[in-house]
């Protein structure tokens, strides 16, 4: 707040006192007052004028200067009202109550929104687990049934499945709770869960699963990251290349710092132009328009999740020769508990 | 004859769940009545236990800690919650396995045989007629002659000896090697499969496994 820009501001006040002064001068000067007691009711009116206006500014200054600063600095600039001092000025006081009150007025649409939101997360959540109880009914019957139909029928059950974990963990990703546990998991079973789960698909079209992974133990959610591998091998299974044997490699390489796991396949591939940009939300690029229709949602919860969990996840590729996604576990002696 | 008990208060669930365990060769009980639930359990007598997790008017976490007090039987919780807490929560209360909806039914009577077979782990050795097979080494022996047998080899013998005279289908056979993190594939099995008849007729077994056109394998 500056000193002058006020005073311009108060210059209808100031030409106010200007008139009544010239009045007054012309009074005086009519009842042939002596010139002293001019210059005296002159200085008096100046000083009470000035220190009007100046005690207007100062206890404007405080307060104002106060409010500019702490939007200035906050990062959240809607707190800016719980670190501020009612003002002692009466316009200051209306501004401010005012500002209380547009504050909590948001406050109660925000937490309305958040509300619903989480209700709907929570009727998500109960609603999968409602849907998986008839997609179970329907995999026992069918693997009962066993007729000729028996695999084309699971293959269709297992898509709805996996269309229906993806809501799931889309609503967890986005979630600000935090719904996971992180602990030490043995990577080799994630990958057999994953494994089993594809297995049909992997031998229904020819493609070998080379597994190259230790007993090692990494940090993360297990159920999360059985999710995350098996976007990926979907993906692998989704985009193979005709005029070779196709091949999926999971390795894994311990640096000092990190273990990588690398989810390699010889397919298709990812054109150079489209590979920065495959985890972005419903980005599809050339290969999801041309080879089928994807949503383009899989790559975005994967970075999420590994966001969420910590993970660095990295995609390799050159078109028409292979595709190379890379996770990386960090080594955190920090999480590790003690016995 | 193992008698497993099924606790799942969705319907059609334990009705196909029943039909499942019967064709592998199980005794099922049922339980349809959820008032008294955890003393139907404990009243009734079985050798396993497939325990839903949400249940109506009692938790299945909470049957599982209190069964785990009276009784060490093998008990697998089922559910339909994707949700690690559970799975935590139920591994610590002390159940032996935890298997997600919607299980693949193969993967599912997988882990109910591993379970009774660590139970009888102590017999490592089983016996195939006159000869001795041992798991682990991956071995035949018979009349001190010995026979070794490569992992896949031994897996496959093992499910065709624990289903002797029975058909495996080659589905079956899969899901076993892929269980055991052998990936292999049709072609891989059928070579594994010719290979360990080679080995057995090398070793004075002939024509021990006979294949089921369209079916599977057979072991006499």
């Amino acid at each position: 707040m500056k000193f002058g820009k006020y005073l311009i501001d108060k210059y209808i006040e100031i030409l106010i006192v200007i008139f009544g002064y010239i009045i007054i001068l012309m009074m005086l000067f009519a009842f042939k007052v002596p010139s002293q007691v001019i210059i005296g009711i002159t200085i008096i009116l100046i000083i009470s004028c000035f220190g009007v206006i100046l005690i207007g500014y100062i206890k404007r200054r405080k307060f104002y200067n106060n409010l500019i600063n702490n939007v200035d600095k906050l990062d959240k600039k809607y707190l800016v009202l719980e670190m501020l001092n009612e003002p002692s000025f009466y316009d200051g006081k209306i501004f401010y109550q005012v500002l209380y009150e547009i504050n909590k007025s948001m406050n109660e649409n925000v937490k309305q929104y958040e509300i619903s939101l989480i209700d709907f997360k929570e009727y998500i959540e109960l609603w999968i687990h409602e849907i998986k109880l008839p997609i179970s009914s329907l995999t026992l019957m069918n693997h009962n049934q066993k007729n000729k139909l028996y695999k084309r029928y699971e293959e269709q059950i297992r898509k709805i499945d996996s269309y229906v974990d993806q809501i799931l963990y889309f609503v967890r990703s986005e979630n600000a709770e935090k719904d996971y546990l992180i602990k030490e998991t043995n990577l080799k079973k994630i990958i057999n869960n994953v494994a089993m789960k594809n297995k049909d698909d992997l031998l229904a079209n020819n493609i070998s699963l080379n597994v190259e992974v230790n007993d090692e133990m990494v940090l993360t959610d297990s159920k999360w990251l059985e999710f995350i591998i098996n976007q990926i091998i979907s993906n692998s299974i989704k985009y193979t290349r005709d005029d070779v044997d196709s091949i999926i490699k999971l390795k894994t390489e311990e640096h000092s710092k990190q273990i990588d796991l690398h989810i390699y396949d010889n397919g298709i591939g990812i054109p150079a132009k489209d590979i920065k940009r495959v985890f972005e939300k419903t980005f599809t690029g050339e290969n999801g328009r041309n080879r089928s229709k994807t949503t383009g949602m899989g790559l975005y919860i994967v970075k999420r999740l590994c966001e969420k969990l910590g993970h660095k996840i990295v995609v390799k590729s050159v078109q028409n020769e292979y595709t190379d996604v890379i996770i990386s576990f960090s080594k955190n002696d920090f999480y590790k508990i003690k016995n | 004859m193992k008698t497993i008990l099924v606790v799942e208060d969705e319907k059609t669930i334990r009705d196909e769940l029943k039909e499942l365990l019967e064709t592998s060769g199980y005794n099922v009980i049922l339980l349809e009545k959820f008032d008294n639930t955890l003393n139907d359990i404990l009243n009734t007598e079985f050798d396993l236990l497939l325990l839903d997790i949400n249940l109506p008017k009692v938790n299945g976490e909470f049957i599982l800690k209190e069964i785990r007090k009276t009784t060490n039987v093998p008990i697998i919780m089922l559910t339909s919650r994707a949700n690690v807490t559970d799975e935590v929560l139920s591994m610590s209360y002390g159940s032996d396995d935890y298997i997600t909806k919607p299980y693949n039914p193969n993967i599912l009577l997988l882990r109910i045989g591993n379970i009774f077979k660590r139970m009888e782990k102590n017999i490592n050795v089983i016996t195939y007629d006159d000869i001795k097979v041992y798991q682990n080494k991956g071995m035949l022996v018979k009349d001190n002659k010995e026979l070794d047998l490569t992992k896949n080899e031994m897996i496959i013998f093992s499910l065709l000896l624990r289903n002797r005279g029975n058909i495996v289908t080659r589905d079956e056979l899969m899901t076993e090697l892929w269980n055991n993190e052998e990936y292999v594939n049709e072609n891989a099995l059928t070579v594994n499969i010719s290979r360990l008849r080679a080995k057995l007729e090398d070793f004075g077994i002939e024509n021990a496994i006979e294949t089921k056109k369209g079916q599977g394998y057979k072991l006499l």
